[in-house]
């Protein structure tokens, strides 16, 4: 695995961690998820998100920051996972140019032509799939996951997200780029007793990142 | 064939096959090479076409690349805004001449269209322009849509994601199929196939040419479907790639046909020059063949030709050399140098043919006597005699004149006399010229010349008639005993009754036309009627009497007298018994000739003729000429003495004309000698021939020998005679010869003398005067 992707995983985790400890004050009682996605050969499905979305309550805006930086003419994280409202700023680590613009319907915005980093960030406010890319470097790609849900993971080399959710009702999401129809959310209860969840993805067939998305 | 042709035409066949099959040749390899550079065409042609269709789809693929990647348009889809987006398409297409732009979603739905009758929200087959499996850019592909024909390419625009295709394509019409086969030089048709229909091709073919003229194609199938083919054929007129080779093959033609007509010429000429010499070598072989020697070989070159000229020429010296050897051979006569018979016919004939002025006589010339020079004097003193006479002959060398010797003892001569001359005149100074004798070895020799004459063109026109003339001339004077004798129509039988003379004689034979005649011998002194010499006459049926000088000369020159001396002995001894039978014997006499003497068995048909009369052959008496004795004298005497030991009397006929002497008779069995009438009708005048007479009487008196004289015409020289004691005489003094009733009744009342007495024994020969003494009266 790419040392710099696990850097921006563990950024994330603590992202998450900080969520959790957000949450945590309220509700002491959660309990352990872990999901296991698999690809249809039953390898882990790297950097696949799983989100629970609860069904009894919708979780409030969250007002974070979020960076994605473009190094070596990619952008990076490739897949980011934010919460509905989230700020994120895309700094240029590279020595040329970048430009970044989306046509997706949940965020359209373009940035003119920059290197370093802009003073603005952009707000990602309404949920959805935003797919990013560089108006001047084609292979630029990058998925932004605008959710309105706290409870979200990409699966680690391991294969297994784990969560500690609250006990209550959840619909659970997959996604993953390779993936050319939406997987159906899956109604989970969570309780008490520590949960062990299992899905296997198909990434074999043709691959609609947009078309996945829920 | 000539062989200046044959020689000609062969060499200008084998020109004409050379030529022919180079010709061949080159037309075959003209035909293949252009097979081949067709095949190289179109395979080329094929590369090239496959490569411009590669170009059309590159430049598509820029110009749709060049859409997708404008943000602007990217921005346009995203916001799928319809009309700016075909405007968009039709701007790029249009930069490009393109026929087709469509703008459709992933899954080819028309997002916005350009140029075409396709309207948004129709369905795109955009799977046919995608490779199975691929999503990549810029593939190409080959649709019918509407009976027309598209190069399509379909292009992504991504932002970033994939999100529509750009589809843009040419159609391949008239001017495109132009445009794509213009690099090849070649015609390209597409054909299309919807179902089993083949419709109505795009071709840069003109109108009919695919019908006019061989094509060779090659097919590139540019989509291969159950519902759907397209095809592209590329062509190329063989005609047309063979154009090229047609004008070398007309251009080699026009070289060969020159060629051919310049080796025609050039065989001629080769031709010619060899058979040229040929023919003049062939003329002058003609020329050697008909004898002219000197007419030179006119043939001089280095090669084969020169060689067999130069010994041809050589041939043709050694020829004449020959010839003339061979000639001088045939035409001379070696001892004398004079011409020979040939020769001298030849000469005659031209001399009869030069001129007709003035007439050109014959003289035939025989030496009588010669045969004893030879005989006693040897062959040398002869040579030496006939190199005289010749020499005389040929003394005042005469122009127009010619000598021949023609054998051993006879000589010819010709001469052209002046107009009028009289051809005796100059036999008898011929003669005058021989009459000299011939002196050898200071020897004088007595040659006696007979002399027989023509004259042309009285006597006869052509050489040989005049020979002959001569011939007979001379023949009559021998004959007559006369020295000179000129040619008389008389003496010529005519030519065919000469041919047929001998079988008339055969048929006088048979059909008994020959008659005895009788000539009485008598006493001289008492005038009795002593014997009868039995001569012959042919009453010819047509001549009528013919005497014995017609037809007994030619008698003995053909062997036939033989016959007639058989059948006179036979009718002689006859007649002789029939009057010995009768009580009135009389001897008879028969000429006997060389021939008869020759033949062996001539005694035994003398004896057979005896034995079958029943005569006497005291009666007989065969009359001998002297010159029986020449030829063969051994088997003449033996002869003489086998018909001797028969009994019957021997007489010497004629003497005195031949060579005989009295001598001779000594040692022959002969009982009479008859004077040869030349003597008996000149001794009177003549005192030489009278002491001739009267030595001969005495020496056969002498001998023992009876005396007749022959030809008494006047009672002086009976008298004459009987004073010399002759014994017996005959002639036309008492009676000329007569058939056999005249001569019994003329016999009637004459004495005669008794003959001597059959006593059945060989009666020994006894003197005519004692035997005369005998006699008894009639």
């Amino acid at each position: 695995m790419n040392p710099r992707r696990s850097v921006h995983a563990a950024l994330v985790s603590a992202a998450v961690a900080v969520a959790a400890l957000l949450s945590g004050g309220r509700c002491a009682r959660a309990t352990a998820v872990t999901v296991q996605v698999k690809s249809g050969t039953g390898a882990p499905a790297v950097d696949a998100v799983v989100l629970f979305e609860p069904r009894d309550r919708t979780p409030p805006p969250a007002h974070a920051d979020a960076i994605i930086d473009q190094i070596h003419k990619r952008f990076s994280p490739h897949v980011t996972v934010i919460r509905t409202g989230t700020s994120v700023t895309f700094p240029n680590s590279d020595r040329i140019r970048h430009q970044v613009y989306s046509f997706s319907p949940a965020k359209v915005f373009s940035m003119k032509l920059y290197a370093g980093s802009p003073k603005k960030a952009v707000v990602f406010d309404k949920p959805g799939l935003v797919v990013l890319g560089c108006n001047i470097h084609d292979t630029m790609l990058a998925f932004v996951l605008v959710v309105n849900t706290p409870y979200f993971a990409k699966v680690p080399a391991s294969g297994s997200a784990s969560f500690d959710l609250p006990p209550g009702r959840y619909s659970m999401r997959v996604w993953d780029e390779a993936l050319g129809t939406p997987v159906p959310a899956r109604p989970v209860v969570v309780a008490a007793a520590p949960l062990q969840l299992s899905i296997a993805l198909d990434l074999a067939g043709a691959h609609d990142p947009v078309a996945a998305w829920p | 064939m000539l062989l200046r042709t044959r020689i000609a035409v062969t060499f200008f066949l084998l020109v004409a096959a050379v030529l022919a099959a180079a010709l061949a040749v080159v037309s075959a390899a003209n035909r293949h090479n252009a097979q081949r550079e067709v095949g190289r065409q179109l395979d080329v042609g094929a590369r090239v076409f496959l490569r411009a269709l590669e170009t059309n789809r590159e430049q598509l693929t820029q110009a749709a690349q060049a859409v997708a990647a404008d943000y602007a348009f990217k921005e346009a889809v995203a916001l799928r805004d319809t009309d700016t987006l075909a405007s968009a398409l039709q701007n790029a297409g249009a930069r490009l001449g393109a026929a087709v732009e469509v703008l459709t979603t992933l899954h080819g739905r028309v997002l916005a269209a350009s140029g075409t009758n396709i309207k948004p929200g129709m369905p795109f087959p955009l799977a046919r322009l995608l490779r199975p499996g691929g999503m990549q850019d810029g593939n190409s592909a080959i649709l019918v849509a509407d009976g027309r024909i598209y190069q399509l390419v379909a292009v992504q625009v991504r932002s970033p994601l994939p999100v529509a295709w750009v589809v843009m394509g040419f159609a391949l019409d008239t001017k495109a199929a132009r445009e794509l086969a213009a690099p090849t030089a070649l015609a390209l048709t597409l054909s299309v196939r919807s179902g089993s229909v083949w419709t109505t091709p795009i071709t840069t073919l003109p109108r009919g040419a695919a019908r006019s003229g061989e094509m060779v194609t090659r097919s590139i199938t540019l989509v291969k479907r159950p519902q759907l083919e397209v095809v592209a054929t590329l062509s190329r007129s063989l005609t047309d790639a063979l154009a090229p080779f047609e004008r070398l093959t007309r251009v080699l033609f026009l070289i060969a046909g020159a060629s051919l007509v310049g080796s025609a010429f050039a065989a001629f000429w080769l031709a010619r020059n060899i058979t040229r010499p040929l023919r003049q070598l062939t003329d002058a072989v003609d020329h050697i063949r008909g004898g002219a020697y000197d007419v030179p070989v006119s043939v001089h070159r280095r090669d084969e030709l020169g060689v067999l000229a130069e010994g041809l020429q050589v041939m043709q010296r050694a020829v004449s050399t020959r010839d003339q050897a061979i000639r001088r051979l045939a035409y001379d006569d070696p001892l004398t140098g004079l011409m020979n018979r040939t020769a001298f016919v030849e000469a005659l004939t031209t001399a009869l043919a030069a001129a007709p002025a003035g007439p050109v006589a014959v003289a035939l010339i025989n030496l009588h006597r010669f045969r004893r020079i030879n005989e006693h004097l040897g062959f040398a003193v002869g040579d030496a005699v006939l190199v005289t006479i010749a020499a005389r002959l040929t003394a005042p060398p005469a122009a127009g004149a010619a000598v021949a010797r023609l054998n051993a003892d006879q000589f010819a001569l010709f001469t052209r006399l002046p107009p009028g001359a009289d051809t005796t005149a100059w036999g008898l100074a011929l003669q005058s010229r021989l009459a000299e004798p011939a002196v050898v070895h200071a020897q004088p020799l007595d040659v006696h010349a007979t002399i027989g004459l023509a004259a042309a063109p009285a006597d006869a026109a052509a050489a040989e008639d005049l020979m002959r003339c001569a011939d007979l001339a001379l023949e009559y004077a021998r004959r007559e005993k006369r020295a000179l004798a000129s040619y008389l129509p008389t003496l010529t039988p005519p030519a065919r009754d000469q041919l047929s003379l001998l079988g008339e004689l055969r048929r006088a034979l048979d059909a008994d036309e020959l008659r005895l005649y009788f000539q009485p011998k008598w006493e001289i002194a008492s005038r009795r009627v002593a014997a009868a010499e039995v001569l012959l006459r042919w009453q010819h049926p047509a001549r009528g009497l013919l005497g014995p000088g017609v037809f007994l000369p030619f008698a003995e020159q053909t062997g036939f007298i033989r016959q007639i001396t058989r059948w006179t002995l036979d009718q002689a001894a006859a007649q002789g018994a029939r009057w010995q039978n009768a009580g009135t014997p009389l001897p008879l006499a028969i000429n006997v000739t060389v021939d008869d003497l020759a033949d062996a068995s001539f005694h035994l048909s003398v004896a057979r003729a005896l034995e079958r009369h029943g005569l006497d052959p005291a009666l007989l008496t065969l009359e001998v000429t002297e010159s029986g004795f020449i030829d063969d004298p051994k088997q003449a005497l033996r002869m003489l003495k086998a018909l001797a030991a028969l009994g019957v009397k021997l007489s010497i006929d004629d003497f005195g004309t031949g060579y005989s002497s009295l001598s001779h008779l000594a040692h022959m069995p002969v009982d009479e000698v008859k004077i040869d009438r030349s003597f008996v009708q000149q001794f009177e005048a003549d005192p030489e021939f009278a002491a001739v007479v009267r030595s001969t009487i005495d020496m056969g008196h002498r001998l023992g020998l009876r005396v007749v004289a022959e030809g008494i015409e006047t009672e002086s020289a009976a008298v004459l005679l009987g004073r010399m004691h002759c014994d017996l005489g005959q002639g036309y003094l008492l009676a000329k010869p007569m058939p056999l009733t005249e001569f019994e009744s003329w016999l009637r009342g004459r004495a005669r003398v008794a003959p001597a007495v059959r006593t059945g024994t060989v009666v020994a020969p006894t003197g005519g005067r004692q035997r005369a003494n005998k006699g008894f009266p009639a």
